[in-house]
């Protein structure tokens, strides 16, 4: 990219941030009521809504079925207004289908499904402006609408993304920095226990730095998960008082 | 004043498994109860035994009919071979949404299987009280039996449209018309009148 410094001698980027420094995390749990479980939630100028209804009955073929365990259906969209250049089609698209996969396999992991056999949980992600980190943002929303819904994780999964850029990790990119074309890393996390639940790189990357970007990546969703858990409990001490008056 | 109520977050850890059995909203990882749901906790020690730990949450959360509840459910449709039915509450919880069920012909009635017919037993919206008895395979959906006394139709209409009286367990009849019509009824547990 000729004449854009994505990271200036001083070390900052182009929003003025440090390299491991996160944007700003704002969130909101129960959004809507007819929802079992709803979230909404902003990092820097990318914002998703998500939504869960569930556990019921198997909706559509009732083949689809596990007879040992819930099944997790996930829907991920875009809104039309969502990008700079505006969207054909909020969903159904490769890129978008290929989202719905990666929440698919990332819920999984940490739902612990085994307690509603033969039922569904269904979760649905809007992204309504995107900014860089979709994919993890969706990740942190749906987290907070599960919590939300009542349905019983194992963990809390956090999600961010790190890039390399000069020769420097960098976490939780935005839209500039992705569409330089480095390399990229998308990891969701389980922070209690340390587990990855996903991921994911594009681009080229030597080995020898893989590390320190993945290193990155845990570090930031483990910021991601103190401002989480301060949302959850925030929201869940406003709802026991409300139940205790 | 009530003791200060502890918060909990999925994922966070409440003992180790020698001070308290896992309850529910809860699950056990290397030897540790961990917390599965955001809400308060709730120890429950009986003298002796583990306390239990739980988390609860303000709203009940979705129960699935599980083999052997007791459900209360409404006939929504009856051929000669079975009854389809919506399960509408589990023991005295209600459900956020209906399930579909199945009462089978033979599940009917604990005696005399061979020659229960199904609409001598069941008319659609009769409310009916049965038990689980399968979660059903890939084709069926949950098995249900009211083979049991305590177990088959609590309330029924007349085709005049009145609420009708059990005469008998398999009969009841319609204060308006004074017809009788076959039923299987349920002989109603008197801790299940109070309402």
């Amino acid at each position: 990219m000729a004449g854009l410094e994505l990271l200036s001698d001083e070390g900052y980027r182009v929003d003025g941030r440090r390299a491991g420094e996160l944007r700003k995390v704002r969130a909101r749990m129960g959004v809507f009521a007819q929802a079992d479980g709803s979230a909404y939630i902003e990092q820097g100028n990318t914002k998703v809504l998500a939504v869960v209804y569930g556990p019921h009955e198997m909706r559509g073929s009732r083949s689809k079925a596990l007879h040992d365990r819930a099944l997790v259906n996930c829907q991920y969209s875009m809104a039309t207004f969502s990008t700079g250049e505006r969207k054909r089609r909020p969903h159904g698209d490769r890129k978008s289908s290929e989202m719905t996969l990666h929440l698919k396999q990332t819920f999984e992991a940490a739902i612990l499904t085994q307690l509603y056999p033969r039922s569904q949980i269904d979760i649905y992600v809007q992204v309504l402006q995107a900014d860089g980190g979709n994919y993890c943002a969706s990740v942190n929303a749906a987290t907070l609408a599960t919590i939300d819904a009542g349905i019983p994780m194992r963990d809390y999964v956090c999600a961010s993304s790190a890039g390399f850029i000069e020769d420097t990790p960098l976490a939780d990119l935005n839209y500039v920095e992705e569409a330089a074309g480095g390399p990229q890393v998308a990891l969701a996390l389980l922070p209690k226990s340390d587990q990855i639940a996903l991921l994911e790189m594009n681009s080229r990357l030597h080995e020898d730095h893989l590390d320190q970007v993945i290193e990155a990546a845990i570090k930031a969703c483990k910021d991601i998960y103190t401002v989480l858990d301060q949302v959850v409990r925030e929201h869940v001490h406003e709802v026991t008082t409300l139940l205790g008056e | 004043m009530a003791p200060p109520v502890r918060c909990c977050v999925p994922g966070e850890r409440l003992c180790s498994l020698e001070e308290g059995a896992a309850g529910s909203g809860t699950y056990t990882r290397h030897g540790y109860v961990c917390a599965s749901l955001a809400g308060c906790l709730l120890k429950t020690s009986e003298d002796g035994a583990l306390p239990v730990v739980s988390v609860v949450r303000d709203a009940e959360s979705q129960l699935l009919p599980d083999v052997g509840a007791v459900v209360t459910c409404k006939v929504c449709s009856i051929n000669s071979r079975f009854a389809k039915v919506h399960i509408l509450y589990i023991g005295s919880t209600p459900l956020k949404s209906t399930f579909r069920g199945t009462i089978r012909r033979e599940d009917i009635r604990a005696t005399e299987k061979d020659k229960v017919e199904v609409y001598k037993s069941f008319r659609p919206g009769d409310i009916v009280l049965a038990k689980v008895i399968s979660l059903g395979d890939m084709q069926s959906n949950y098995l249900l039996s009211t083979a049991e006394n305590e177990l088959g139709v609590v309330v029924a209409h007349s085709e005049a449209g009145a609420q009708m009286v059990p005469i008998s367990w398999c009969e009841m009849q319609c204060p308006r018309t004074h017809s009788k019509e076959l039923r299987k009824v349920a002989r109603v547990q008197p801790e299940f009148l109070q309402t």
